[in-house]
Order: C-alpha cells, then sequence, then structure tokens
C-alpha cells in the first residue's frame, strides 16, 4: 500500500503547474480578494462609524396611558379593575425612553450621534447628506406596543426608519435600529410566555446581540478557508485524472498482471488524496497567515481543531476521489471522464462558496451549499474561528464522517473488479 | 507448457481472433508474426489474462488460466507495445513500484532493481525520470519492469516499434540472452519478418485474425521449397511489360519497386530466357539479375498476397 502511496505524492508532486495551481494560486487569489473586499466587510471599519440619525419623536406618551386602558377595555374585554393593574405595571416601560436610553449609551455613542428634530427639519438634513437617516416614532406608538404586548397581538405602529440613499452607513445603522425592535419585541413576547407580571425589556448591548465571547469573522479568514476547499476539490480531480494517464499508458493493466488486488490501486488513490488534502490545505492556510495574520493571536487548541477539520475534509475527498476513479475505470472515454470531474468541481466549488462569497448567493443556494464537502468545511470553521466551541462543529463534522463513509461505499461499489479478465 | 485451443475474440461483432491454437514448450522461443491489424496484440492480452476470450480455452500446465488467471499472471512477464511507465517516475523509481507490487521486499527488490536495469543497460541513468529517456531507452525499461520477478515466460509485444536501431539490438540481444542462458520461454509478437527470424525457434504467421501457417522457420519456408525468387533491375518499367511477366507459365506473384520487379516462380519454369526476350520486346535494358532463396517475408507474401508492412 505504501508503494502505491508514494507513487501518486510522487507523481503530484512533480507536476510543477498542478502543484502552482493548487498551492500557489489560492493564496494569490486569497490576497487579490483581501484587497478587493477590504473595507466592506471587515468588522474593523466599525471603529471608523460616525453615523448621524435623526429622532422625530411623534408620540405622546402622556396620552399612551389612557389609549392603553381605552383599547384594553374596549377592543381586549379587560375588567375596569384589571386594565388599571395592567396600567400600573406598563408604567415602568416606555418604550420611547427604552429607545431613547439605548441610544445614548455609551457602546452606541461611539459611533451613532442622535439629533432630536422636527420631522420636516430631519428630513432636510438627510436629504442633503448631513444625516445618515432618521428615525420616526410615530403617534401612538407607545399605546400601541404596550398594548399588543398585553393582548398578544402584533404591534399595528412601528418605528420608521428613512434613508435618502441605500450606503454601507446607512444599511448598518437600520440593522441596528431593527436589532433593537426585535430584542424589544421579543423581550415583550418572552414576558407574555412567561406570564410575569412585570414586564422588564432587556435591552441588546452596543447595538449587538451579546453573544458571549466571540472572536470575529473576517473576509480574509473566509477566503483563505473557501479557496483552500476550492482548491482541495482541484486536488481530488488531479488525482483521478492522473488514473486516466495510467489507464491510456497501460500501467494500471501491469499492476493487474502483477496480482496485485486492484482494490489496493482505489485504497492508494484514497490515502494519497487525504496525504495531498492534508498538505495541501495547511499550505494554504499557513502560508495565508503567515502573509496576512489570517487567525492572529489563536491557542494552540484552536489550530488543533482546524487540524482535525482538514482531516475531516481530507476523509471526505478521499471518499470524492473513490467515486471519480471506479467512474474513470467504468468509461470509455477518459476525456468525458474528466470533464464530469471538472464540472462538478466547478459546481462544488460555486455552491461551497469557492468562487463567490456565500452570502452573496440566494439563499436557498446557500442552503444546498452548506451541504457540499467544501461549503460545509467553511461553515463548520466558521463556526470554529468565531466560537472555538467543540458542541457547535459536532454535528457538522458527524456529517463530514457520514459524507466520507456514503462517498467510500459508493466508490467501492461502483469500482469494476478489473483483477478478473474483462 | 502454455496452450491456447480454439481461441477467439469478437469486438462488438467483429471477430479479431478467430480459433487460434498456440502451443508454446518450456524454453522455447516462439513468434507471432503478422502485420499490423492481424490479431497480435489481442492474442497476447487474452493470453497474459488482461482480456478474456469470446470462445476457446487458455491453459497453463493444463490449468484453466481463464478461470484462474493467477496460474498464468504468477509466472509471466509481460512487455506490451506501449509504454507502460510512469514518465514523471525515474527508471529506479518505477522498477521499485512495480517490483513492490510483485511483493518483492528489501535487499530482494534492490537486487532485482539493480540486476534489471543492468539488464537492459540503464544503470548509469537509473535516477533520471523516464520522461527525459529516448524511444529506445524507455523500451529496454519496459522490458526490466517486466523482468523483476524473474518471470518463466515472457511476452513481448512489438517490443521494438519506433526505436532506433541500437536499442533495437540491445533488446534483441537481451531477449536472446535470457532465452539461450536463462531458460525464460519466449513469445514474441512483430511485423518485423528478421527479428523473428533471428530470435524464435518456431513461428505462427497470423493474417486477419487466423493462424494462416505455423512451424519451424525451415518448416516454412518448405512451401516455397518448389518456387524460385529472382529480382531484376531494369533502366525502365512500364504496365504492359509487368502484366506481360505475369502471363508468363510459371510465374506465381510479382512485385514491383520503382526499376526494380520481384518475380517468384515455379522452379524449371525457365522464366529467364523468356524474361530476357520480353525486355528485348518492349526495348528495355536489363541492369541487374539475380535468384535469391525465398524469405519468409516471401512466405508470407506467398500466402496473403500482402507484404507484412502493407
Amino acid at each position: 500500500m505504501r508503494s502505491f502511496i508514494k507513487k501518486d505524492l510522487l507523481i503530484f508532486l512533480r507536476d510543477w503547474k498542478e502543484l502552482l495551481t493548487v498551492l500557489l494560486l489560492p493564496i494569490i487569489l486569497v490576497i487579490v480578494l483581501n484587497f478587493a473586499f477590504a473595507g466592506l466587510f471587515d468588522s474593523g471599519d466599525e471603529v471608523s462609524m460616525d453615523l448621524q440619525l435623526a429622532v422625530v419623536n411623534q408620540d405622546n406618551e402622556t396620552e399612551a396611558m389612557e389609549q392603553l386602558k381605552e383599547r384594553l377595555v374596549r377592543d381586549a374585554a379587560f375588567e375596569e379593575q384589571e386594565a388599571n393593574a395592567i396600567l400600573e405595571a406598563a408604567g415602568e416601560i416606555q418604550p420611547v425612553q427604552l429607545l431613547s436610553d439605548y441610544l445614548e449609551s455609551d457602546d452606541v455613542k461611539e459611533w451613532v450621534t442622535v439629533h432630536h428634530l422636527e420631522e420636516k427639519a430631519a428630513a432636510e438634513k438627510v436629504k442633503e447628506g448631513e444625516l445618515d437617516g432618521m428615525l420616526v416614532i410615530p403617534q401612538g406608538y407607545t399605546a400601541d406596543s404596550l398594548y399588543a404586548s398585553f393582548a398578544g397581538e402584533p404591534p399595528t405602529t412601528s418605528l420608521i426608519y428613512k434613508i435618502e440613499e441605500e450606503t454601507t452607513d446607512s444599511s448598518a445603522l437600520q440593522q441596528f435600529i431593527q436589532g433593537f425592535i426585535e430584542q424589544l419585541n421579543y423581550q415583550f413576547a418572552m414576558q407574555e410566555i412567561t406570564s410575569g407580571t412585570e414586564i422588564e425589556a432587556d435591552l441588546p448591548e452596543g447595538g449587538m446581540e451579546d453573544i458571549g465571547a466571540a472572536h470575529d469573522f473576517t473576509m480574509t479568514q473566509y477566503f483563505t478557508i473557501a479557496l483552500g476547499g476550492l482548491f482541495a476539490l482541484f486536488v481530488v480531480a488531479t488525482v483521478a485524472m492522473k488514473t486516466g494517464v495510467e489507464i491510456r499508458d497501460q500501467v494500471f493493466n501491469r499492476i493487474l498482471l502483477a496480482n496485485s488486488h486492484p482494490m489496493r490501486f482505489l485504497i492508494g488513490k484514497m490515502a494519497s488524496t487525504i496525504c495531498l488534502v492534508v498538505l495541501q490545505i495547511i499550505f494554504v492556510l499557513l502560508v495565508s497567515h503567515f502573509l496576512m495574520a489570517v487567525f492572529p493571536d489563536r491557542s494552540i487548541a484552536f489550530w488543533g481543531g482546524v487540524f482535525v477539520m482538514i482531516v475531516l475534509l481530507a476523509l471526505v475527498l478521499s471518499g470524492l476521489a473513490a467515486i471519480y476513479t471506479a467512474l474513470l475505470l467504468r468509461m470509455n472515454s477518459v476525456d468525458a471522464a474528466n470533464g464530469i470531474f471538472m464540472f462538478f468541481t466547478l459546481l462544488f466549488g460555486t455552491l461551497g462558496g469557492g468562487f463567490v462569497p456565500i452570502y452573496m448567493l440566494p439563499e436557498w443556494l446557500q442552503q444546498i451549499g452548506e451541504w457540499t464537502p467544501n461549503g460545509l468545511f467553511l461553515s463548520i470553521l466558521t463556526e470554529w474561528v468565531q466560537f472555538e466551541k467543540l458542541s457547535s462543529i459536532f454535528q457538522p463534522s458527524m456529517f463530514m464522517i457520514g459524507y466520507f463513509l456514503l462517498f467510500t461505499f459508493i466508490g467501492l461499489a461502483l469500482f469494476p473488479k478489473r483483477g478478473r479478465a474483462q | 507448457m502454455l496452450e491456447t485451443i480454439n481461441l477467439s475474440k469478437s469486438f462488438k461483432g467483429k471477430k479479431v481472433v478467430q480459433d487460434l491454437n498456440l502451443y508454446l514448450a518450456d524454453g522455447e522461443s516462439v513468434g507471432l508474426l503478422g502485420p499490423n491489424g492481424a490479431g497480435k496484440s489481442t492474442t497476447i492480452s487474452m493470453i497474459s489474462t488482461l482480456i478474456k476470450p469470446t470462445s476457446g480455452r487458455i491453459t497453463m500446465n493444463g490449468v484453466n488460466a481463464i478461470a484462474k488467471p493467477g496460474e498464468i499472471r504468477s509466472v509471466s512477464g509481460v512487455v506490451p507495445q506501449e509504454l507502460a511507465l510512469y514518465q514523471e517516475l525515474s527508471a529506479y523509481e518505477n522498477l521499485k513500484f512495480f517490483g513492490s507490487i510483485y511483493k518483492l521486499r528489501g535487499k530482494e527488490l534492490e537486487k532485482a532493481i539493480q540486476q534489471a536495469l543492468e539488464f537492459v543497460g540503464l544503470d548509469d541513468r537509473k535516477k533520471d525520470l523516464v520522461k527525459t529517456y529516448s524511444g529506445g531507452m524507455k523500451r529496454r525499461l519496459n522490458i526490466a519492469a517486466a523482468l523483476l520477478h524473474r518471470p518463466k515466460i515472457l511476452i513481448l509485444d512489438e517490443p521494438t516499434v519506433g526505436i532506433d536501431p541500437q536499442s533495437r539490438n540491445h533488446i534483441l540481444e537481451a531477449v536472446r540472452a535470457l532465452n539461450q542462458t536463462d531458460g525464460t520461454t519466449i513469445l514474441y509478437t512483430s511485423h518485423y519478418m528478421e527479428e523473428v527470424e533471428q530470435l524464435c525457434d518456431r513461428l505462427y504467421i497470423m493474417d486477419h485474425g487466423k493462424v494462416i501457417a505455423a512451424g519451424t522457420k525451415d518448416e516454412l519456408l518448405s512451401i516455397l521449397s518448389t518456387e524460385n525468387k529472382i529480382k531484376v533491375e531494369l533502366n525502365k518499367l512500364d504496365e504492359a511489360f509487368v502484366e506481360q511477366v505475369k502471363t508468363i507459365e510459371g510465374v506465381h506473384k510479382t512485385e514491383v519497386t520503382e526499376l526494380q520487379l520481384k518475380i517468384i516462380a515455379a522452379k524449371g519454369s525457365n522464366l529467364i530466357s523468356k524474361l530476357v526476350h520480353l525486355t528485348e520486346q518492349h526495348q528495355i535494358q536489363l541492369l541487374h539479375f539475380q535468384t535469391e532463396t525465398p524469405s519468409l517475408e516471401d512466405v508470407f507474401l506467398h500466402l496473403t498476397g500482402r507484404t507484412l508492412r502493407d
């Protein structure tokens, strides 16, 4: 078996063209794409943001309690006493004040400056580009949102966010306001479910959901992982294509004539694929890391986890190599077989986010993409880079092992019994 | 030792080999001669157990080798017509890989590699990649790869195609040495008559998938024992003259090459005087005249009506 693996490794490593393609090209692409996408997505840009937001308050909070009581009695058929009790509890919550406190909080103040203006003045300033957007608190907002939370109905009034044109800054502002509204509604809903009499809104911190000590996932990391996975697919296709050369040159026949079990040939292909994929991805990750500090200040445990993921991907791809090899031995045309391999490489590459960032694809394609070997690899490492929690990668890792077993089974089933004369 | 009985192979309904009966005794050197497309390579593939015959039997020491291909594989070395080598590996790495799949290990493997390299004269280039070799060197390495496990039978399928005379001589000498010194049984296919004449004790002549003649060289030549081969060189040659030569009593075959005319005719047919008479009639000058002993090439021409390289 060792001789089969050594032979395949030597042949691959002496193919300079192929070697440059799978080792250097992904690194060059990571560097190029990193520069191309820099400033658009990296979280580092948040620090330099200074968003200007106009807040237009059209609500009258003093009338809100009266309006709420009227609706509770009239629309929700509460008794007068019940309505009064609810009003007492509701008095503790003032959604507009909560919003205001949130916008004035230290975390948010770092990157958002709030201007309290009349609607007309705010609209003009937004139009002239002085402000990034305006947030209108419509009349009856307090009463409606409180009524909705007590009656368990969807609110009919919502905050209105207006922008003049879509920019990165205005979109970011919109996203964080939307996050606030969702968080507020969520807290009300939770309160309703748990039947608590006291309603306490738990506001998001710093405009973002608190997800613990998560690391940023940068575009550079994305491209490094995605391109590493993509070019690993090319390694698999190349290993299989080399089988085509072995058939054409009749060395495969020579192996058969040596009375060597043909399954050794297939398992040799799988083992060499594992070695090549592991070496290739490690090379791409490490060189990219040393050139661009892709994974700064990460622990040994983190790198250990990355290595395990790479081995898992290599196992899956070795199964794919077994399928390709078996297909090639079954097909009459080596060129047609190579065409099929390239098709699947490009298909998996595209769906798995190797050619364009996966979030640029439609939602349904993203879902399919996560089931490709490289897409799954990207998904697992995305989790691992951010949270470094075994629990978050356990299930997808099991899927990877499942893929390996499935692909290997298909490869073995398709492999022709060439030990016998045809 | 090895025998085929009514061996046939069809591809898509077309019979490529038909009812082939062939026998190889221990230590014999047997040639399989025929033009391109005669079915030699298909026969070799069946005998070496790479492809299954459509019908017929192959036995190795009486054992059915179709059902048990290992019977032949374990004792045979096959030198295919194609260069079955890894171009990106060196000669040494190629032999090490092929030796290891023959389950040779350690010192035994190293010794076998060294012997094979020395035998084909490539020891000094063993570390060079095969893709840097000349055609002749690749052919020699192709043979070396089949010798590592010291096979009892060596099956060679046109091993000298497209190489220089020096490498060709080296290969022929090597095969002869294997047969005569080591006692290796040889099955050698070629469409070069002189190679099989030089190497083989017995011959099978194939054409259109059938054996059309078999025997020792003398036995095959005796087919033409009642004939003479005459070669004449003329200052000019016209069609009418050739047509009249064909009508001379006793002339069996004619072959024209530029200003040369080869004639195969029955012995005692008084051909020469008739030929001189005809040249005078056509005002052709007879420059050279030679009577030759028929060769195996002539036997093939006689049997098939065409030359081996047609």
